[in-house]
């Protein structure tokens, strides 16, 4: 039963995060401020998802392959983020400055 | 436990498809790209939670390979950008 709970709590929070991303992503108005938000909030939420639904798992070799997505996660979308962002940096990409349209 | 996982699955999966909007719309082919991994991302927490919810273990490896793919995906695309971006610049200078 606590067990449940605490599963519950974690995957609230993780797809909480999710929306905020989402929100994030379609609201920012330029592709660096973009980056910021999604990648993020797409890293939190899903390790927090993921931890969430370890501790509810019951089997060993299941949260060991939980933890090693998770690992995994954590390391590749923050370089992603920064290949993308490098990749427009590198294309000439221009910043977006205050009172500019969005974009 | 079952219903509230398929609620979650089931919220994060509309997520991923509101983010198909930027995917389609977005000004530049970055915006595109930023878009195509977070909806990989979504996807990949909604086949963690489908293992949980089926009972069926064997969706973790597919999980995992999905991770994998996304990532080589993202970074592949983007140093292909980069490496076109700058082809551009030389021939201008």
């Amino acid at each position: 039963m606590v067990k449940n709970v605490i599963a519950a709590i974690f995957c609230c929070i993780g797809a909480f995060w999710f929306i905020l991303g989402t929100a994030g992503l379609l609201r920012m108005p330029d592709i660096f401020s973009r980056l910021h938000p999604s990648t993020k909030c797409d890293t939190l939420g899903a390790c927090s998802l993921i931890a969430g639904v370890a501790v509810f798992s019951a089997s060993f070799w299941d949260i060991l392959k939980l933890v090693l997505i998770m690992c995994f996660l954590l390391l590749s979308s923050a370089t992603c983020g920064h290949a993308v962002g490098r990749s427009a940096v590198r294309n000439g990409i221009k910043p977006w400055g205050k009172g500019e349209e969005k974009r | 436990m079952d219903d509230f996982l398929t609620l979650v699955a089931m919220v994060i999966a509309l997520n991923a498809l509101i983010c198909i909007y930027r995917a389609v719309v977005g000004p530049t082919t970055q915006d595109r790209l930023l878009a195509v991994n977070i909806i990989g991302t979504k996807t990949l927490v909604v086949v963690v939670l489908v293992t949980f919810i089926q009972a069926e273990n064997f969706f973790l490896d597919v999980a995992m390979v999905y991770a994998l793919l996304l990532f080589i995906v993202t970074v592949a695309l983007s140093r292909y950008l980069e490496a076109e971006g700058w082809e551009e610049t030389r021939s201008d200078g």
